[in-house]
C-alpha cells in the first residue's frame, strides 16, 4: 500500500485540490453570479436581473446563430477529422516506401500557430490571387467564393481545422492501432479474416477507445473554436461563421457586457459538459 | 568554503540584477502596432538626444489589445502606463471615467491645432477641458483614378449620384476594373465605409436625446445606395479590408474608393507598389443631401489619471505634438499632422500633393458620435450593414433590426 493511512492521502491531495478548486471553482462561481445580474464593470456594481440576461440571449439572432455553427463545425469537424485520422492511421500502421519521411510532413500543420496557418490559408483563398482559385481556373474550372460565400465560409473554416487537426486524431489512432498484440492478429489471420472483415471485426473493436478518445478530444477542441474564425473571417459573411467563443469574446472584451457573456459562457458549458458526457460514456463503454 | 562563497556571490548577484530589471522606467507610453508604433519609435529616439538618462518603455499593442488592457488597467487604478493613444471613439468613455488628467490643469495648449482635432479630444466635446492631444489626423478621403475618368468622359463626382453613376460606367465599360471597392468586412471595416454616405444622405446615429436614428428615411435611402455601389465592387467584398482595398486601387482593378485613409495614399504614388503613379485623385467624399461629411478617424494621446510620471509624460507628448517633429513623421513616414502649419509646409506639400484636399477634410471632419458604447454600437450597426449587402435582409429591416438592438445597448 503505497499511502499508510486515508489522512495521509488526503493531506498529501490537499494542496493540488485547493489549487484547482481555486483556479476553476473561483471563475465558474463568478460567472453563476454574473450571468443573472447586470454587471457595471467600470463602475465595480453588480445588480441582480434574474433570468433578463437569458431572455435577451434568447432574443437575439446571433446567438442563435451561433450555436448553431458552433454545433454544426463541432460535429462535422471532429467526425471528418477522426474519420481521416483513422484512414491515415491504418495506412500508417504498415511499412511502405517513405514512410519516414511522410510521417513527418504529415504532423507538420499541427505544429503550426493557428494565426500562421490562418494567414497561409487567407491568401491561399483569395479570389483573385489565392492559389485555390488559381489551380481552379487552371484546371478550366470556375473559381470558389471560400470565405464571402455565406453557405461556403464555414466550411472554408473547417478544411484549415481539418488540415491542422488532422494528425492528432491520426497520431491518437495510429497509437492504438499499434498497441494491437502482434499475437491477436496472427489468430485472426489463422481463422481466416482477412481485409475489411479483420478491420471491421477485430481491429476497429479494439481501437474503438482511442477513437472515442480522439473524437472527444476534437469535439471540445472544435466547440471552443474561436481564433481561425477571428483571422479568416471575423465570423462573417453576415453571421455565418460567428461561433459562441466569438459572440461571448465579443460581449465581454469588446463591450464589457459581462453579464451577458456569462449567461452565454454558461449556456456554452452546459452544451461542452452534455457532449462531452456523451463521449465519455461511450468511451467507458468501449473501454469495459 | 570556496564553493559556499562562490555560491553566495552568484546568488548575491542574481538578486542584484533582478532588482535592477525590476526598476520602472521613467516613462511608460502604451501605443499601437503599425506606422503609429513607428512614429512613437521614432520620436522616443528622437526625444532621448536631449534626455539621454531617461529609460522609456514603449508598448506596441495591436488595436483590440490596446483597448482592452487600457480598459483594464485605467479601471484598476494600477498605474501601469503614463501616456495612452486613444481612438476618439474611446474618448468619451475615457474621458467621462475620468481616466484621463485635465491637460490644462498641467499647463496651456499652445499651437495651430486644427478645430475639429483638438474638439474631440475636449470633454464635454468642444467646450470643456482638454484631456488629450490630437496625434494623429486621420480623416477618411475618397479617391477616383482621373485617367479613367478622363478616357469614359466622366468628370469629377459632385454628389453620391455621380459617384454611382460613375462606378456603372467604368463596370459596364471595362471588364478589368471595377467601377468602385470600399471595406466590406463586418464590424469597423464596413461602418467606417459606410458612414460618410449616411452622413451625407443626412442620416443620424443616435439625435441629440441619446435615441438611435439609424434607420430613418435617410439612413434607409443610404443603405440603399450603399446596396447599388456594391453591384459594382469587385466580387468578395463583403470581406475586404484595407489591404484588399488598397491593392484594388494599386493593381487598377478599382476606379474609386469611397474611404481612402492617408495613410494610405503614398504608396499610390510609389512606382513600385502602384500601377496608377500620379492617376488618384484624394478628396473629401461628396456630399448629398447635406454637404461632404468626411470621417474624422483622429488618435489621441493622453496622461493618465494615475500616471506615475505625469511631468514627464506630459512633456513628451508637447515634443510629440511638436510642429517640428509633426513634420519629420509626416516626411518620414506618411503620418498625417494636426497642426494647420505643416499641411501648408512646402516641403510636406511638395511631397504629399493632396494634403491641401485633407487639410480641408479635416476642417469639415465629422466625429463619430460621442457615445461611451460606441465599440457595440458599432459592431451592431456592422453586423447589420453586412447581413444587407450579403442580402440575408432589406436594407429597412436591416435597419429596424440594428436601430432595435442599438436601442437596448444604449439603454443597458
Amino acid at each position: 500500500m503505497l499511502f499508510r493511512s486515508r489522512l495521509q492521502l488526503l493531506l498529501l491531495m490537499s494542496p493540488a485540490t485547493l489549487l484547482l478548486a481555486m483556479l476553476t471553482l473561483y471563475p465558474i462561481s463568478q460567472i453563476l453570479i454574473n450571468a443573472f445580474s447586470y454587471v457595471d464593470y467600470v463602475g465595480a456594481e453588480r445588480q441582480f436581473v434574474g433570468l433578463d440576461n437569458f431572455v435577451e440571449l434568447s432574443e437575439d439572432w446571433f446567438f442563435a446563430g451561433a450555436i448553431k455553427n458552433s454545433l454544426s463545425f463541432s460535429v462535422l469537424a471532429s467526425l471528418l477529422q477522426v474519420g481521416l485520422g483513422l484512414a491515415l492511421a491504418v495506412l500508417f500502421d504498415r511499412q511502405f516506401a517513405g514512410r519516414r519521411f511522410a510521417l513527418p510532413v504529415i504532423i507538420y500543420p499541427m505544429m503550426l500557430s493557428t494565426l500562421v496557418c490562418s494567414a497561409i490559408w487567407r491568401a491561399w483563398y483569395h479570389y483573385d490571387f489565392g492559389f485555390l482559385n488559381n489551380a481552379l481556373l487552371s484546371l478550366g474550372l470556375e473559381p470558389v467564393q471560400w470565405l464571402f460565400d455565406p453557405d461556403m465560409a464555414l466550411f472554408s473554416v473547417m478544411l484549415v481545422d481539418i488540415w491542422q487537426w488532422t494528425p492528432m486524431a491520426f497520431l491518437i489512432i495510429l497509437a492504438g492501432l499499434q498497441s494491437i498484440p502482434a499475437d491477436i492478429k496472427d489468430a485472426a489471420l489463422t481463422d481466416g479474416a482477412r481485409g475489411w472483415r479483420r478491420f471491421r471485426h477485430i481491429t476497429l473493436p479494439l481501437i474503438m477507445p482511442q477513437v472515442l478518445l480522439a473524437l472527444l478530444l476534437r469535439s471540445i477542441d472544435t466547440f471552443k473554436l474561436f481564433d481561425k474564425v477571428y483571422a479568416l473571417t471575423g465570423g462573417g459573411p453576415g453571421n455565418s461563421t460567428e461561433t459562441l467563443s466569438l459572440f461571448i469574446y465579443k460581449q465581454g472584451f469588446k463591450f464589457f457586457n459581462l453579464g451577458l457573456a456569462s449567461a452565454a459562457a454558461l449556456l456554452m458549458l452546459t452544451i461542452a459538459c452534455a457532449l462531452s458526457a456523451v463521449y465519455a460514456w461511450r468511451y467507458v463503454g468501449a473501454k469495459s | 568554503m570556496l564553493s559556499r562563497s562562490a555560491l553566495s556571490l552568484a546568488l548575491t548577484a542574481s538578486l542584484t540584477l533582478s532588482a535592477a530589471g525590476a526598476t520602472a522606467a521613467d516613462l511608460v507610453i502604451a501605443g499601437r502596432d503599425g506606422i503609429y508604433g513607428q512614429a512613437l519609435e521614432a520620436t522616443v529616439a528622437r526625444y532621448k538626444d536631449t534626455h539621454p538618462d531617461m529609460d522609456i518603455e514603449l508598448l506596441k499593442l495591436p488595436y483590440g489589445s490596446l483597448y482592452e488592457k487600457l480598459v483594464i488597467s485605467l479601471r484598476e487604478k494600477s498605474g501601469a502606463y503614463d501616456l495612452v493613444l486613444l481612438d476618439d471613439t474611446w474618448a468619451t468613455e475615457f474621458m467621462g471615467n475620468g481616466w484621463l488628467a485635465n491637460l490644462e490643469e498641467q499647463g496651456k495648449i499652445t499651437g495651430d491645432f486644427i478645430g475639429a482635432t483638438l474638439d474631440i479630444s475636449r470633454y464635454p466635446v468642444a467646450q470643456g477641458p482638454a484631456y488629450s492631444l490630437p496625434i494623429v489626423g486621420n480623416v477618411a478621403m475618397f479617391a477616383y483614378n482621373q485617367a479613367l475618368f478622363d478616357q469614359y468622359g466622366l468628370s469629377k463626382p459632385a454628389n453620391w449620384d455621380a459617384v454611382k453613376v460613375a462606378a456603372k460606367t467604368i463596370s459596364a465599360k471595362n471588364p478589368d476594373t471595377s467601377g468602385v471597392v470600399f471595406r466590406g468586412q463586418k464590424g469597423n471595416p464596413i461602418v467606417t465605409g459606410f458612414l460618410p454616405l449616411f452622413w451625407a444622405h443626412g442620416g443620424v446615429i443616435v439625435d441629440d436625446s441619446g435615441q438611435p436614428q439609424v434607420n430613418s428615411t435617410q439612413g434607409v435611402q443610404a443603405l440603399e445606395s450603399f446596396l447599388e455601389l456594391k453591384q459594382y465592387a469587385p466580387k468578395g467584398i463583403e470581406v475586404y479590408n484595407s489591404t484588399e482595398v488598397r491593392d484594388a486601387i494599386q493593381q487598377r482593378k478599382a476606379a474609386i474608393a469611397i474611404e481612402v485613409w492617408p495613410s494610405w495614399a503614398p504608396s499610390m504614388d510609389d512606382p513600385s507598389q502602384s500601377k496608377v503613379v500620379q492617376e488618384m485623385q484624394v478628396m473629401a467624399a461628396p456630399g448629398q443631401v447635406n454637404g461632404s461629411s468626411p470621417m474624422l478617424g483622429v488618435w489621441q494621446m493622453g496622461v493618465t489619471a494615475d500616471a506615475k510620471h505625469d511631468k514627464a509624460a506630459r512633456d513628451f507628448l508637447d515634443y510629440l505634438t511638436s510642429a517640428e517633429n509633426q513634420k519629420t513623421l509626416a516626411l518620414e513616414l506618411g503620418l498625417p499632422p494636426t497642426r494647420r502649419s505643416v499641411y501648408t509646409d512646402k516641403d510636406v506639400v511638395a511631397k504629399y500633393r493632396w494634403y491641401p484636399n485633407q487639410l480641408e477634410a479635416l476642417e469639415h471632419g465629422k466625429a463619430r458620435p460621442r457615445i461611451k458604447q460606441w465599440n457595440e454600437v458599432e459592431s451592431i450597426l456592422g453586423d447589420y450593414l453586412q447581413l444587407a449587402m450579403i442580402g440575408q435582409m432589406d436594407a429597412r429591416t436591416a435597419l429596424d433590426q440594428a436601430n432595435r438592438k442599438i436601442d437596448r445597448a444604449l439603454k443597458r
